[in-house]
């Protein structure tokens, strides 16, 4: 594991991130059962193996649910208010990601496809790899 | 062996201190130390006798550090819940009961203090406790963001018709504006103000959300044999619960689908009610703790008091009013009308409800469900009574 975390220590999901600057989205399945794993584990609690593979994934899916942010809550500068914030459920695997909306969209609602790249947040002296999502 | 806590301890004393949020007289501890004796004396009972101590928000007050104050001959018990939000609230008085009828207690105060020159912003301690590089690469940095995501879940998908969170604050503030102890004493809630009050984070406005106060809260938990003796009506805890369920918590917003827009309580209502031997329709009165308006409507939902489909029948403002509304939620103005001290206000007029000295009485009330913080990761609600 590369990535060094901005706000703390993270979990087992070094990977992700790793994968991430390089230009990947993988996430985490168990080696043993196949069941997808996120926030990644070091253990499966559905049948206790302790491997998993990292699979890559293409950046789309749908929207679950999202929120508008208009007020300048410390932390949000790198975006421009109001902003809208997706979680995102992938269409090939049972895992919701979240991310900006880039560029924001008047016909945003639950629902709606979206198609994603990886960019970055800036966040205090850190840059952030970071899902950015478009109505597709 | 299960040992029963149903109606086992009381609640004897109260006390609760709220400032405008930066204007605390004196600096946290000092906060707290006065609402501590308060509550001592609302009972009738030495502060020095106080001999345990629990919190739950990441409290940063530690009870050994009161003893100077209070005068404490013996610190035999001291705890704190787990969980950066409003979520141990309940759970707090739970473990109080546990140390008082296992005789590693006698004398338990449960507190919150939060005092803005000292502990900060909440909203910026509890989101320190959740954050992580996913979060803040999407712009989520307050727990408003992460509130306001589930409840768009429940409006736009389960249906919950948004326009019901304007009942529940209308309620809030017509309470609220009862009791002289409020930030809304003597304000009329005005509905055009409500609607064009400046967005959050979408779909909360302004008066959606719980405002921060500097203050403490305390409140003294006995047995029920020593409560017989003090000096106020003992107010017993009947039910307590706390915890979470697989496919809910701090999961990155990958909670269980149908999990996703709750508050999180339906982990807990059945034991809950269950402890108690009662049921939602036993309850006279909620003091429901609403950091946000949807979650306070998620919660009434999560605890069995309606459903997606007929939570418009009850969350209505003459149903949540008292004296007289079918089931009275927040009579003190609760945490959007009355104040923001980490919830501690639906704790205290939990008891004050009961005693029947609330501003704003529910006649008779005998059962009150306190209806902890709504949508942390692990989660806490009690139900208290009276005979």
């Amino acid at each position: 594991m590369t990535y060094h975390p901005a706000t703390g220590p993270i979990g087992a999901e070094g990977r992700y991130w790793d994968a991430l600057i390089e230009g990947r989205l993988e996430l985490p399945r168990c080696a043993s059962c196949g069941t997808w794993h996120w926030p990644a584990v070091w253990r499966c609690g559905a049948c206790g193996s302790w491997d998993h593979e990292w699979v890559e994934q293409p950046i789309e899916g749908s929207v679950f649910t999202y929120t508008r942010t208009h007020h300048g809550f410390g932390g949000t500068e790198a975006f421009a208010k109001p902003f809208s914030t997706l979680v995102v459920a992938l269409r090939t695997v049972p895992i919701r990601l979240v991310g900006v909306l880039d560029p924001d969209d008047a016909a945003l609602k639950i629902g709606a496809p979206v198609t994603g790249a990886i960019g970055r947040t800036r966040f205090g002296d850190a840059d952030v790899p970071a899902l950015r999502w478009r109505l597709a | 062996m299960s040992i029963s806590l149903s109606g086992r301890t009381a609640a004897v004393g109260v006390g609760y201190r709220q400032y405008k949020r930066g204007t605390a007289p004196v600096p946290e501890r000092g906060v707290l130390v006065r609402a501590i004796v308060d509550a001592c004396e609302d009972a009738g009972f030495d502060p020095a006798e106080v001999d345990g101590f629990v919190s739950y928000g990441d409290d940063k007050n530690e009870p050994v550090r009161l003893m100077p104050d209070l005068g404490t001959k013996e610190l035999n018990w001291s705890a704190q819940v787990w969980g950066g939000g409003g979520g141990g609230i309940a759970g707090a008085f739970g473990l109080a009961a546990s140390a008082i009828l296992t005789g590693q207690a006698r004398a338990v105060i449960v507190f919150r203090a939060l005092v803005e020159g000292n502990s900060g912003r909440l909203s910026a301690a509890v989101m320190a406790h959740h954050l992580n590089d996913h979060m803040v690469s999407a712009g989520i940095l307050a727990p408003a963001q992460v509130c306001a995501m589930r409840a768009q879940r429940m409006f736009e998908h389960h249906g919950v018709p948004q326009e019901l969170c304007a009942e529940l604050v209308r309620a809030s503030y017509y309470h609220g504006s009862r009791n002289p102890e409020a930030v809304a004493y003597g304000k009329d809630f005005d509905l055009d103000e409500y609607r064009r009050s400046r967005i959050i984070a979408e779909p909360f406005h302004l008066f959606d959300c719980s405002r921060e106060n500097d203050g403490a809260g305390a409140i003294l938990l006995v047995s029920a044999e020593m409560a017989r003796d003090l000096r106020k009506k003992p107010v017993k805890l009947l039910s307590v619960a706390q915890g979470t369920q697989a496919g809910y918590g701090d999961l990155l917003e990958n909670d269980a689908e149908a999990l996703y827009p709750t508050a999180g309580f339906r982990a807990i209502r059945d034991r809950l009610f269950g402890i108690a031997g009662l049921t939602p329709a036993d309850i006279d009165v909620v003091q429901l703790y609403e950091n946000f308006s949807a979650q306070g409507i998620a919660s009434l939902i999560d605890h069995g008091f309606c459903t997606y489909e007929n939570v418009a029948e009850l969350v209505r403002f003459e149903n949540l009013i008292a004296p007289g509304g079918k089931l009275p939620v927040n009579t003190s103005g609760g945490n959007l009308a009355h104040g923001f001290v980490h919830g501690f206000v639906t704790a205290v007029e939990a008891v004050r409800c009961l005693r029947g000295e609330s501003p704003n009485p529910v006649p008779d009330a005998r059962t009150c469900l306190l209806a902890g913080g709504p949508g942390a990761p692990t989660i806490s609600s009690a139900i208290f009574g009276v005979d």
